[in-house]
């Protein structure tokens, strides 16, 4: 926002602040710094004044120092030669006697963030990681990280590492966790900081020490630590058990997680865990923050997915109050059609009643699918309900409801008549597009049930020209021609007149085209569309599909307290893969490169370190088999080896996220098996074929397939000679590749 | 963790920011501000929006969103709960978390905030320690202050920092040793139509303040620990010895603190303090209705309840209301269609009603829904759970300390349907 007269002010502020006699008294001197820093965060351009105030910030006064920094940190990007200047003040400062004003010297330095600083910095926070006072320790352990990003890529300084590992065992809670989080950042390139089992076991003994941020961050980094044995693991356990019943939500959750992915062998102390943690999962989705309670309840949907039975004796938390936010209300609608069973359905159907009727279009709609859904298993009770609300004559209950009732017949059946009885007299009262499909479909269907469904569908024809909504056009021409062939003498003439007004008069050309389809269909004879239209009716087992089995604890504990819950599985991995695709977009234009091509692509990539690349070739040195390097095969050469070959082996790999082409083609390339094909960053499902050939010129053809959802890279090799243990060996270096590029990203 | 934290008002200004690591452009909140177009009523937006390059993470308190700026996968609840952990030491600080108070005191709360966070983690949240590091501006201090030339910032380093036990400072002195307790419980319930309660659970807490010398080890016990369903502990107590004893066994934190909290909620142990007995029709084809609310006492296990303030929001077709209250004072807004009657004290002896002619715009048709009624109220030196508090021991130290305990009852999202 601008400020008006800030000019003025501006210009009169450098005044005082160069005067000298001001300069000398120590509050009139604080006064005009500080009404420089209000004038700052009023959102002036106060940049006029840096050279005074890098004055101000190296005089005695402490207040004074604090209060300039705020202003230099602000503005030392805009003017970096005048920021070197500040250096040797902040780096005076660094050695005054008393620690709050090392600390914040030292804060100052790292924040400067203009180039050619880090020379300057280093020694000073070389010696910050040494000082006695443990609040400069906590400033200089993360003026590392610091550093570190105002270096870019360059090398990462080993002894630093090393100093910040042995930091620590530092006394100071504050530091240790610091320290993790300062490595965490630096060593990001090479997979973060390494839990090793007595940094693992340190960092247990500490917890106890730390405050609640720490606690929940150490339990996040202790997720990477494997105990050796049962014994330990059910140790670790033990010790951290008291963390599930923390007074902060977030250590709960985060002990959770860590509980959930160690025990991930032990169905039983999983279900244990989650017993024990719905006490306070409750209490946050109870609590006074919105947001949390927000967050709490996906959490809770995402464990009813696989425990159904577990807070249905405490479904009325989940009961909405009049003042809660929309999003909130949405969340428990659909907790509480997850939870319900034979005992609670009658109270839950009651609430969910009541909620149908709400202001919002939005939540009435959604208490109306809610209550659907809670009829594929209860469903005489539901159409009932469904039936009622019928009866209150609002449009957008109506149509909500007739959606429902369509979603239903589907997959149930016997409620076909209730439903058809239920229909009459909609028609006048539904006026959105997805309520009218809704409708016309129903009476499609099931026409012959309804008694005037060739009126009300007659109403529509009569009405077309004035339709808006081309989807309804459609779907009114596919129910006629269904309605035609069930009860022909009462529609024939009105499809004439629909298919006459759809070929002739209209302008959308997908409903036309849809009319000229019909038309020619008819045309075959009625037999020939009775055999095209009159599929199944309805369809039951699809909703055994539909609610799944429980899905196990392990599929989504390593999503436990992240992000993931709160936007659901599917969308998540859209998300993330738009991530992991963008910067890639600019250096390769096309996603699908040429074996020749993806030689020098990868060539220039530092995906894979030197270390790295040693555990690939020992591999193929190892045994006696070896990959002859550029055995070319074009991509139709492939495809019709591919076609006249069978399968030699099926295999299933684990896999994380989302692939990443360019590091599995560089990764590919080093033990020399050529790419041939692969899909896009992020593509659902992922697919890739890559060849290979032996020194006994037996050929290898693989065909890799990565389904999201069940986190496993389905792996299909073809073999040009059946022969078993050069199959096995070429096996074990594919594995070998795939294992490290997983292990390379998590 | 936390690249940046944007403060906006409910008008949409961003009125403070706050980066640190490198400056985040302002247009990052216009995803938030679309979310809030979209979501119509401001309370809507949703907590978590994911942008192309970032994700916003925010809260809602006191008519200010606090917007933060997230780059890389955090576990959500630490974000939110580190959030209110900012509105609260701001709350702390200026006595209220509102846009004056922040941007009267934007220079402390910049220091504040240097203070919290480094690098984007947090750093020192106890108030207790940031209290020294930063003093919190008063009216005393700030005339003291401009008369000898002192700062409100600390100037020499916390002792909290560099005390064994992190909640503690060392060398605490007091002339006065004193440790008071408030049980507090708040009363959530939904009571139907007829009057039976559809849900009912009591949220209690113990705040404590604790003005004790030295290193005092103290150890609580109730009389009735078994009422507890779910406990949640402030870090000093051990839980062991709760978990064998049922007994706190702690060595408190320096000053004002929450000592646990918990929840009763099997519902034949949660008491209902009040009845609403409520007539509240609409008449078919008329612009009129009718409107008549008794309140009255009901297991209150003898003592007043007090401070009682009914809220209604009332259908949108409700033009004004003319109504009479035997007791206290009623105000109908027009704009927000909200009803709120002002009780005070509950006398048995003539129970306050309130009553009289709602009138509906005319030709509007009668509204689909009555109204759900939400009421507030006070009892003093009860605890409604019936916790007890046994006795309070001190070890460690020699003194003798002087000790209360007080109870408080209020309700917390207590609502009537009709």
């Amino acid at each position: 926002m601008p400020y008006l007269g800030s000019d003025e002010a501006v210009r009169e502020l450098k005044r005082v602040l160069a005067n000298p006699h001001v300069q000398a008294d120590r509050l009139r001197y604080r006064g005009a710094v500080l009404r420089a820093v209000r004038l700052m965060a009023r959102g002036a351009d106060v940049s006029p004044l840096f050279p005074e105030l890098l004055r101000a910030r190296a005089a005695p006064d402490p207040a004074q120092k604090r209060l300039a920094q705020l202003y230099v940190g602000a503005h030392a990007r805009g003017q970096p030669e005048l920021a070197l200047l500040a250096v040797n003040t902040l780096r005076t400062d660094c050695a005054h006697p008393s620690p709050l004003l090392r600390g914040l010297a030292l804060r100052g330095l790292c924040a400067l963030r203009v180039p050619g600083i880090q020379e300057y910095i280093r020694q000073p926070l070389l010696n910050g990681l040494r000082d006695k006072a443990s609040y400069v320790r906590r400033v200089a352990v993360l003026g590392c990280a610091k550093m570190q990003s105002l270096q870019g890529d360059s090398e990462v300084d080993g002894a630093l590492v090393n100093e910040l590992y042995s930091l620590l065992r530092d006394p100071d809670p504050i530091v240790v966790v610091n320290c993790l989080r300062a490595l965490e950042e630096i060593l990001r390139q090479e997979g973060g900081v390494v839990i090793n089992k007595p940094i693992a076991h340190h960092l247990l003994n500490r917890m106890a020490d730390l405050d609640q941020w720490g606690q929940s961050e150490v339990l996040a980094f202790l997720l990477r630590y494997t105990p050796r044995s049962d014994e330990e693991l059910f140790n670790i356990l033990n010790l951290l058990d008291g963390y599930l019943k923390s007074s902060s939500p977030s250590v709960v959750m985060a002990a959770t997680k860590l509980f959930l992915v160690l025990a991930s062998e032990y169905p039983h102390v999983q279900t244990d865990v989650l017993v024990r943690v719905k006490g306070p999962l409750l209490a946050a989705c109870t609590s006074e923050s919105r947001e949390l309670c927000f967050t709490a309840l996906c959490h809770v949907r995402q464990i009813l997915g696989s425990l159904p039975g577990h807070f249905s004796s405490h479904y009325k938390k989940f009961f909405c109050s009049y003042s809660e936010p929309h999003y909130i209300k949405c969340q428990k609608m659909e907790v509480l059609c997850e939870l319900v069973n034979d005992e609670n359905v009658q109270q839950v159907l009651e609430e969910l009643k009541g909620y149908c009727t709400d202001v919002s279009v939005e939540l009435a709609q959604g208490a109306i699918f809610a209550i659907g859904s809670i009829a594929r298993t209860y469903t005489e009770q539901c159409v009932g309900i469904l039936t009622e609300l019928l009866g209150l004559k609002q449009e957008h209950i109506t149509s909500a409801v007739v959606q429902a009732f369509r979603d239903l017949v589907w997959l149930c059946p016997q409620c076909t008549e209730a439903v058809c009885q239920a229909l009459p007299s909609c028609e006048e009262i539904v006026q959105d597009s997805e309520g009218k499909q809704a409708l016309v479909w129903l009476l499609g269907v099931h026409g012959e049930k309804v008694p005037n469904a060739p009126y009300v569908l007659e109403d529509f024809v009569e009405n077309v020209k004035s339709e808006t909504f081309p989807a309804v056009k459609m779907e009114l021409l596919t129910s006629l021609v269904r309605l035609f062939l069930s009860r022909p003498a009462e529609c024939q003439d009105m499809l004439g007149r629909l298919l006459y007004y759809c070929i002739e008069e209209e302008t959308d050309m997908a409903v036309r085209d849809r009319g000229l389809f019909y038309y020619r269909l008819l045309q075959a004879g009625v037999e020939e569309v009775k055999r095209v239209l009159c599929s199944p009716k309805s369809d039951p087992s699809l909703g055994l599909l539909e609610d799944q089995a429980e899905r196990p604890v392990n599929t989504w504990a390593s999503d436990f307290n992240t992000l993931a819950p709160i936007y659901g599985k599917a969308r998540w991995a859209v998300i993330t893969a738009d991530w992991a695709a963008e910067p890639r977009c600019a250096r390769s234009p096309s996603a699908i490169p040429s074996a020749s091509r993806a030689v020098t692509a990868s060539s220039s990539e530092p995906l894979i370190s030197e270390g790295n690349k040693e555990v690939f070739e020992v591999h193929p040195d190892s045994s006696s088999h070896t990959l002859i390097p550029y055995a070319h095969l074009s991509a139709e050469q492939f495809e019709k080896t591919w076609m006249s070959l069978d399968v030699s082996c099926k295999q299933a790999l684990p896999w994380h996220g989302a692939a990443h082409p360019d590091t599995l083609q560089t990764a590919l390339q080093v033990v020399h098996i050529q790419t041939i094909a692969m899909s896009k960053a992020g593509a659902q499902p992922w697919k890739a074929y890559l060849s290979a050939q032996d020194d006994a010129g037996c050929l290898f053809l693989v065909e890799l397939l990565l389904e999201m959802e069940n986190s496993e890279m389905q792996v299909l090799v073809k073999q040009s000679e059946a022969r078993a243990e050069a199959l096995q060996s070429f096996l074990v270096v594919l594995r070998t590749v795939m294992g490290t590029v997983v292990g390379l990203r998590s | 963790m936390i690249h940046s934290l944007f403060l906006i008002n409910c008008s949409g200004d961003i009125f403070l920011e706050k980066h640190w690591k490198s400056v985040v452009s302002q247009s990052v909140c216009d995803y938030f501000f679309e979310a809030q177009e979209k979501a119509v009523d401001v309370e809507n937006v949703p907590p978590v929006i994911s942008t192309p390059h970032h994700y916003l993470i925010s809260i809602y308190r006191d008519k200010i969103f606090f917007v933060s700026v997230i780059q890389t996968e955090v576990p959500p609840l630490f974000v939110i709960e580190f959030l209110h952990r900012v509105a609260d030491t701001f709350q702390d600080y200026f006595g209220e978390c509102s846009e004056t108070a922040i941007k009267d005191n934007v220079v402390i709360v910049y220091e504040l905030l240097e203070e919290m966070l480094d690098n984007g983690f947090p750093l020192a949240t106890e108030s207790n320690i940031l209290k020294e590091l930063i003093k919190p501006p008063t009216i005393l201090r700030s005339v003291v202050n401009s008369i000898t030339g002192s700062s409100n910032v600390g100037e020499t380093l916390p002792t909290g920092q560099l005390s064994n036990i992190p909640w503690r400072r060392a060398g605490v002195k007091y002339t006065n040793n004193e440790a008071y307790f408030d049980v507090i419980e708040e009363i959530d319930a939904i009571i139907d139509k007829s009057g039976s309660t559809v849900f009912a659970e009591i949220q209690g807490v113990i705040d404590s303040c604790i003005k004790l010398s030295g290193m005092p080890d103290l150890s609580l016990s109730f009389m009735n620990p078994r009422l507890l369903d779910d406990v949640s502990f402030h870090p000093c107590i051990r839980f062991k010895r709760w978990e064998s004893e049922r007994v706190l066994s702690f060595i408190p934190p320096d000053g004002n603190f929450r000592l646990i909290s918990y929840r009763v909620s099997s519902q034949n142990l949660v008491a209902i303090p009040v009845y609403v007995k409520h007539m509240i029709s609409f008449k078919e084809n008329s612009s009129s209705g009718r409107f008549d609310v008794t309140i009255g006492p009901k297991q209150n296990m003898g003592k007043t309840v007090e401070g009682v303030v009914m809220t209604v929001h009332m259908p949108k077709a409700v033009l004004n209301m003319n109504l009479t209250a035997s007791q206290g004072s009623y105000t109908f807004d027009p704009v927000t269609k909200v009803l709120t009657w002002d009780v005070g004290k509950i006398t048995p002896q003539k129970l306050p009603n309130l009553k009289g002619i709602v009138n509906l715009q005319s030709g509007a048709p009668k509204p689909e829904e009555n109204p759900s009624l939400n009421i507030q109220f006070k009892i003093q030196q009860l605890a409604i759970s019936g916790l007890k508090v046994n006795r309070l021991d001190m070890y460690g130290e020699k003194y003798k300390p002087f000790k209360g305990v007080k109870y408080l009852t209020k309700a917390g999202k207590f609502q009537v349907r009709t």
